[in-house]
């Protein structure tokens, strides 16, 4: 713990602040994981894993999938698979996808406008490589 | 211990501490994750202990599940005590949570105490009401003694139906507040 305290606090920062953000965009990409179709939670994470830099703890997909089904976004679905135990699936509902639609707009709009604004910083790291 | 009891070991905690949910969404919570704990296992050939541990622990597991749970049902509650009851538990997560608190028994404590000095003004009307000393107000609520001259009362009974809407006002202005929150920080809450 005390070897923890002792790393510099401005070495940290970065990290911590990608973790916020990446909390923040966590919602939007498990709706966005369905935009395709029914998927269980394992494949949503795996799927998560493969297009995106979101490395999820196992657990914690679950409580949001929960979380988002109560509010109507997602409904579900125990589907008996050939493993010898059913698999509960998730979709979009009809408000899921329009919500989704939404937020990726916000997204993108948002996203854009920092992209321009991080421009020329990320042109003077060229240069200095 | 075989696979199949360190599995049970875990649900049951997890089934344990998920509480206040019904029975229905514990049962259906603990069937998922079993689901999940068994796919997993057999997706990557990985011992079942290693696959609960990246679960993480059955509590904590439960801990978030509760905190969407309870924030849910509060962001659709007008009950003080249970928004209030929300507001603090959100307060234990970060700053927003503890400004929200804090405005949350702010706003409660104005409200509420509002409206009870209205049913106090036809008890004690002398001691209950609004003074204004030379054009600007010099105080309000119920004081004792009341102020003196030159300040004066001014509001007379008037104060009772004005202080009841203005405090339930307050109150509804609090209750929208709170709820509009749990709503935002439901999207926040989620951890990686």
């Amino acid at each position: 713990m005390a070897k923890l305290r002792a790393l510099p606090a401005e070495g940290e920062q970065p990290d911590r602040w990608e973790a916020q953000l990446r909390k923040g965009a966590l919602e939007m990409a498990a709706l966005a994981s369905l935009w395709q179709g029914r998927l269980y939670g394992l494949e949503i994470i795996r799927f998560l894993e493969s297009n995106s830099r979101l490395v999820l703890g196992e657990g914690t997909i679950y409580p949001i999938l929960n979380r988002l089904k109560a509010e109507g976004l997602l409904s579900s679905e125990w589907v008996e698979a050939e493993a010898g135990h059913p698999r509960k699936y998730y979709q979009l509902t009809v408000a899921g996808r329009e919500r989704l639609h939404l937020m990726a707009e916000a997204w993108t709009s948002f996203a854009g406008g920092l992209s321009r604004l991080l421009e020329p910083v990320m042109n003077k790291q060229e240069e200095l490589k | 211990m075989t696979r199949e009891m360190q599995l049970d070991n875990y649900l049951n905690t997890l089934r344990i501490h998920l509480g206040p949910l019904t029975l229905a969404e514990r049962e259906e919570i603990v069937r998922e994750i079993g689901a999940h704990v068994r796919d997993s296992a057999e997706e990557t050939g990985a011992p079942v202990e290693t696959v609960l541990a990246r679960l993480g622990s059955a509590e904590e597991l439960a801990r978030q599940y509760r905190d969407g749970w309870l924030i849910s049902q509060a962001s659709r509650s007008f009950s003080p005590l249970v928004l209030l009851r929300a507001t603090l538990r959100l307060a234990t997560k970060g700053v927003f949570g503890m400004v929200v608190f804090f405005a949350a028994v702010f706003g409660y404590a104005m409200g509420g105490g509002l409206a009870l000095t209205a049913l106090v003004k036809p008890i004690l009307p002398g001691n209950t009401g609004v003074w204004v000393e030379n054009g600007q107000l010099a105080s309000s609520g119920v004081l004792f003694p009341p102020p003196g001259p030159p300040a004066h009362e001014v509001l007379e009974m008037w104060y009772v139906p004005l202080a009841l809407v203005v405090g339930s006002l307050t109150l509804l202005a609090t209750t929208a507040v709170i709820r509009a929150a749990l709503r935002t920080s439901q999207r926040w809450q989620a951890r990686l």
